[in-house]
């Protein structure tokens, strides 16, 4: 299993809407995490990103992009304190090093895990994006955009697992050596081993007319019904989250006392996503319209 | 006389900063719809050659450039690798630096879209191209999930899919199996028959690609030293010392017969016109079974082994069996190939030997320490300088006195291969030494190099194992062969009695005597016809 999640076609709404569309809902769910740090908005955000994540069939994928999000969330809670010292509530008084008092406050420590929460939530809906989204559609899609960007977008997403399998070679070959060298050594010619790869994939484009830089011929194709679910889903998010917001909801205030205000406008908005999250996957038309697909 | 699709006029390379140019004064003409292979050494200027045909040299690589060369009527000193697209497709070495996209249909489609071609005439190219190359199949795969031969083939088709008048190809065996090897040669013929695609192709393994090239040309020192049909420049690569000639055109010439053949077919046909039908004649009694010939001349050796396998498993959790019950046993000073297709388990049982991997159910015993190297020399070498690599010693073994200020990326295949068994050497006398796949990519200088450091390597008394898809490189050092099916051993004995017989493992020498002799080697099989003639 690969650290970071790889797409691979799959019989679920996410995989058959395109790519497009499963693109605007995972967007739609990070602009959540962007606007809201109300916990059980988060919350409801990474329940709604594994929710999908299990119907569509990647929940491992997720699963493993979660675990991985772990430690930089803990890293965000264990910094905030130690940056910040506002806060009613000291719960323990540190020294003061050039000038700068270390004390830990509950509220700094509860700012920190809220701020840890929205990091692991911000990772969920791109891994979701990483293991849905077919790279060459969107490059398709992008094209005429902004194609380079596009191109190395999914370039980087074809790469992923073939340097990870050279550096595990190169790791398995330093094993082989009498005298292994260092970690950084080993690091060091990964890194040069992986630039002399981009070097070969930038000589296989260029001899298959990269540089001609013709403008890409548009492709039209009409929405599929999981299509319609999909951005019917992701317009719902982003319309709740946008309304929330206008109505002053998910309201978070970490100094100088903690108070996470809790009402029927944080309820309902974390229903809202969770509802418009299993939008794609309510009925037996979906389930159909994937087998067919 | 049809038009030639390349044109070559004293043309010059040299590359950024190099001392000296790596073309040199290239006269060259190739007609439209001709097989030409590259043949040459390495570093004798064969891929150069094929990156200035496609416009990488000198656009994408820099360097000076002088004289003419046009490719299809354009100058490749004018005109960019993506104008030169239109005219030529090209395929790299390693298929997986040369896949750019996730998937089959949209790598086959890369090129066009590139051009701006409308969405249909795309989709119907990619079609006729993937159904044209046996790869329609394919179409909706992932290219992560294809094997080394598939998605050599689906690079093949992404270069055609324009449907270029000039195919160039640098190596695009070396890193697949012999069976997927020959397959890929062949459906290059089948496409420069039937579409007159002018195929250009750089390769080694000679022996593989001569029977369906119409030309040859020799490339050393960066100058064209032989340009002629296949038969001619054999006889030119056997009187020139061989190292470019076939196994059977050297066993013709060292026989003293002519004139020397480019297939097999020929050279039976060449011997009995000879008067030698018999030694080519398929064999009156097949060469015994090897599997039921199991080395009494072995068993009787029995001090203490250098490695031992006895039943050895290994089973991926939820995935297939890999290695399945293997008993074997190596002897000190004993030089085995192991052999077998892909996915057989000869690398596993390799790293097994290693401790790389542990095995599920079985016993292993190793007599000292175990060096192994891995496929991949270049994984061995991490550091800026070879000296950092391996000490003074070890460079002069390696060939590379004096050299030690050299990056490791900047020698030649055959020297980061010699450097890094060198590297895995340098702890101090082994009990056994296994090499995984040493010879890909390398030409018979260096493999012959490499022989002789194996039987350096076993007189000093450690059991060498070779896992290799080289038959000739095997009947060359080998005094055993364990050759192994899916996780288990299915013969083992000397070579001669696992090879003469064989019909796909099997040297081109063994298959032209019909396994007369059990000769396996051109020598071998020229003291055989000798014997016969004076006889």
């Amino acid at each position: 299993m690969s650290l970071v999640p790889i797409y691979r076609p799959r019989p679920s709404p996410l995989h058959a809407a395109g790519a497009g569309s499963t693109t605007a809902l995972c967007v739609s769910l990070a602009l959540v995490c962007a606007l809201y740090d109300h916990p059980v908005v988060v919350v409801a955000v990474i329940a709604a990103v594994a929710g999908a994540g299990l119907a569509a069939g990647v929940g491992s994928e997720i699963a493993s992009a979660a675990r991985l999000s772990v430690p930089l969330a803990l890293l965000v809670t264990v910094i905030n304190p130690l940056v910040y010292a506002e806060g009613n509530t000291l719960l323990i008084r540190g020294g003061s090093v050039l000038g700068h008092r270390f004390d830990i406050t509950l509220e700094a420590l509860a700012a920190g895990g809220l701020a840890g929460l929205r990091v692991a939530a911000f990772v969920m809906p791109f891994a979701l994006f990483a293991a849905c989204v077919d790279p060459d559609e969107l490059l398709r899609s992008l094209r005429r955009v902004s194609y380079r960007s596009a191109l190395t977008a999914a370039l980087a997403t074809r790469l992923v697992p073939v340097l990870a399998r050279d550096a595990t070679r190169m790791g398995d070959a330093a094993r082989c050596r009498p005298h292994p060298p260092g970690r950084l050594a080993v690091a060091r010619a990964a890194l040069s081993g992986s630039l002399e790869r981009a070097v070969d994939v930038a000589a296989a484009l260029e001899v298959r007319g990269y540089s001609a830089g013709r403008r890409a011929a548009r492709v039209r194709r009409s929405p599929s019904r999981h299509d319609v679910r999909v951005l019917a889903a992701a317009a719902t998010v982003a319309c709740a989250a946008v309304a929330g917001k206008l109505a002053s909801a998910g309201s978070v205030e970490a100094y100088p006392r903690l108070e996470v205000g809790l009402g029927p406008a944080e309820l309902t908005l974390s229903a809202l996503l969770l509802l418009a999250a299993a939008l794609p996957f309510a009925g037996r038309s979906a389930r159909l319209g994937v087998a067919r697909a | 006389m049809p038009e030639p699709v390349v044109s070559a006029t004293g043309f010059n390379y040299r590359y950024p900063e190099a001392e000296g140019p790596a073309l040199r004064e290239l006269d060259l003409d190739l007609a439209e719809g001709s097989f030409t292979v590259l043949a040459g050494s390495s570093g004798s200027g064969k891929s150069t050659l094929l990156r200035a045909l496609c416009g990488l040299v000198p656009h994408f690589h820099g360097g000076d450039a002088s004289g003419e060369l046009t490719v299809g009527g354009l100058s490749v000193r004018e005109h960019g690798p993506a104008e030169l697209a239109a005219v030529c497709g090209t395929v790299f070495q390693d298929p997986e630096a040369q896949v750019v996209m996730g998937g089959v249909r949209s790598e086959l489609a890369l090129a066009l879209e590139h051009r701006g071609e409308p969405a249909a005439a795309v989709a119907r190219a990619v079609e006729e191209v993937a159904l044209a190359m046996g790869v329609a199949h394919l179409l909706d795969r992932r290219t992560e999930t294809l094997s080394g031969g598939e998605l050599q083939r689906v690079a093949i088709a992404a270069a055609l899919v324009g449907r270029p008048a000039l195919l160039l190809l640098d190596e695009p065996t070396s890193q697949l199996d012999p069976v997927a090897g020959d397959e890929l040669i062949w459906l290059l013929r089948r496409l420069n028959e039937e579409w007159g695609t002018a195929v250009v192709l750089a390769e080694h393994r000679l022996e593989r690609c001569l029977p369906a090239a119409d030309r040859v040309v020799a490339i050393e020192r960066g100058a064209v030293a032989c340009d002629a049909p296949p038969a001619d420049f054999l006889a030119w690569a056997a009187a020139g010392g061989g190292a470019l000639a076939t196994p059977v055109a050297r066993m013709f010439s060292l026989a003293g017969l002519g004139p020397v053949p480019a297939t097999v077919k020929e050279a039976r046909e060449s011997l009995r016109g000879a008067g030698l039908a018999e030694v080519g004649a398929p064999a009156a009694e097949p060469s015994p079974e090897p599997s039921a010939s199991r080395l009494p001349w072995r068993r009787e050796r029995r001090g203490a082994a250098a490695l031992k396998a006895r039943d050895l498993w290994l089973e991926i959790e939820d995935g297939p069996r890999v290695l399945a019950g293997v008993d074997l046993r190596f002897e000190p000073g004993e030089k085995v190939a192991l052999m077998g297709r892909n996915g057989a388990g000869k690398s596993t049982l390799l790293r097994l030997f290693k401790g790389l991997q542990q095995p599920t159910r079985g016993r292993l015993e190793r007599a000292g320490g175990v060096a192994l190297l891995l496929q991949n020399p270049g994984d061995y070498l991490v550091h800026d300088h070879a000296a950092e690599e391996a000490g003074e010693p070890a460079l002069a073994a390696a060939g590379l006195a004096g050299r030690g200020q050299a990056h490791p990326r900047d020698l030649s295949g055959g020297e980061r291969q010699r450097l890094a068994l060198e590297v895995v050497l340098s702890g101090g006398p082994c009990a056994a030494v296994l090499l995984d796949e040493p010879t890909r990519g390398m030409g018979r200088p260096d493999k012959d190099a490499l022989a002789e450091r194996i039987g350096d390597l076993a007189a000093h008394g450690a059991a060498v194992v070779v896992a290799t898809h080289d038959t000739e490189f095997a009947a060359t050092f080998a005094d055993r062969v364990v050759l192994m099916g899916p996780g288990t051993v299915i013969a083992d004995g000397q070579p001669a009695q696992v090879l003469a017989g064989g019909w796909h493992f099997s040297t081109d020498v063994a298959r032209t005597l019909s396994g007369a002799g059990g000769a396996l080697t051109p020598a071998q099989g020229a003291r055989l016809l000798a014997r016969e003639l004076v006889g």
